[in-house]
């Protein structure tokens, strides 16, 4: 085939050099504008936690022999286990919609629940899950639990969930000590994240949420999280 | 063949050059302004590592949306031409990629994104066959536009008499 010859030649190199250099322009500005503006919700979404107020230290245990699961309040009529990963966005939907009752539930001592946190999703949920056990050891691992809901990132791994933004959150909310602060940074709680991650094949737990009321998996009607139906399987039992 | 080619060739390469243009210009523009969704959905195909993943997934809207606009106003048409072609191959291989490891996602060619529901597999994969059929005819578009690339409404004009292709 023969090739069509542009008119102006001569024109050519410096046309050509001036629509890359343009092309680059722009792709860079589009990056710097698209790096910017996702820093900046990082940024704003601490403070959505401004304002929280602590809830009474609530005590959890360790359970090796259920999957090395936070159990609170052993021993109530209903158990209900929650699998999630604190990066999973399903994750932060089901807890927009039934946190609060958990909470409550937990809070009432109407339910026995036992909180497993994966950490499938990558490096920073390990980190992020570190944090909610040592979060745990301070007796608040519901509040941390929300509150790393609440400003949960779009983005997995975006490089939100270090180990200074995580304790930013504890100091947000309330949970200061040095000890939380040590734990965090030492991550200190890794061979527990690992127990809590290794316990998903035994459980045949493959993706999050997932949700056993007194060990019989839920699985939702509903397309979406909606609380009524939530309420009424745990109610059933 | 040839002959049909000579009498039609400016109004191929207006049409080649406004629907190549005009499918990366609005893919572009749907994602330009939400980075987020547009980072994830180029990590959901697992081939970068995620970092990398998002900085693509920032910058790709943007080279589709200057690629459209100079394949729209008929500048540097072959040059882009060329990295239109480049960038619908890599799609395709992404595709293919996805599909062979058993990856069910959201192309996220025109916004959205992600991972979908196995329960759907068999729409899914359908879906990446559409995709790649799609995406090798634009690919085949701008191959015709490295050899024609003036042709109607173009800022750049060919040197020879059309009668001479």
């Amino acid at each position: 085939m023969t090739k069509q010859t542009k008119a102006t030649k001569s024109a050519d190199n410096t046309t050509r050099w001036l629509v890359i250099g343009m092309v680059a322009l722009v792709v860079i500005t589009g990056v710097i504008f698209s790096l910017i503006s996702s820093n900046t919700k990082a940024n704003e979404s601490f403070t959505a936690l401004k304002g929280y107020s602590l809830g009474e230290p609530v005590s959890a245990t360790v359970d090796p022999a259920q999957g090395s699961g936070l159990v609170v309040n052993p021993g109530a009529p209903v158990k209900i286990d929650l699998w999630e990963d604190p990066q999973c966005p399903i994750c932060r939907v089901f807890e927009e919609a039934n946190g609060a009752y958990i909470d409550d539930l937990v809070r009432t001592k109407k339910a026995t629940v036992v909180y497993h946190v994966l950490s499938f999703l990558g490096d920073e949920s390990v980190r992020a899950a570190n944090a909610a056990m040592c979060a745990a050891d301070e007796g608040h691992y519901l509040d941390f639990h929300k509150a790393m809901y609440i400003v949960q990132p779009a983005l997995e791994n975006s490089g939100f969930f270090t180990g200074p933004n995580l304790i930013k959150i504890g100091d947000y909310i309330g949970i200061k000590s040095a000890s939380f602060k040590d734990c965090v940074t030492k991550g200190s709680k890794a061979q527990l994240v690992q127990a809590q991650e290794n316990a998903m094949s035994k459980y045949k737990v493959t993706g999050t949420p997932t949700v056993f009321i007194n060990d019989k998996l839920w699985v939702r009607k509903s397309s979406s999280f909606d609380l009524a139906e939530f309420r009424l399987a745990v109610e059933a039992g | 063949m040839r002959k049909l080619n000579a009498k039609y060739q400016k109004l191929i390469t207006l049409i080649a050059r406004l629907t190549v243009g005009g499918v990366l210009l609005v893919a572009g523009a749907l994602k330009a302004f939400v980075p987020a969704e547009a980072a994830s959905a180029v990590a959901a195909y697992k081939i970068l590592p995620v970092k990398i993943a998002h900085i693509f997934g920032y910058g790709l809207p943007w080279l589709e949306i200057a690629i459209g606009l100079l394949l729209i106003a008929g500048l540097s048409i072959r040059l882009a031409g060329v990295v239109a072609g480049t960038v619908m191959v890599l799609f395709i291989g992404a595709i293919i990629s996805v599909w062979a490891r058993g990856i069910l996602i959201d192309c996220g060619c025109f916004g959205g994104g992600g991972a979908i529901d196995p329960s759907k597999a068999a729409q899914v994969h359908r879906t990446y066959a559409l995709e790649i059929a799609r995406d090798a005819g634009l690919a085949l578009l701008t191959l015709y536009l490295y050899f024609f690339p003036y042709g109607f409404l173009s800022f750049e004009k060919s040197a020879e008499p059309t009668k001479e292709n």
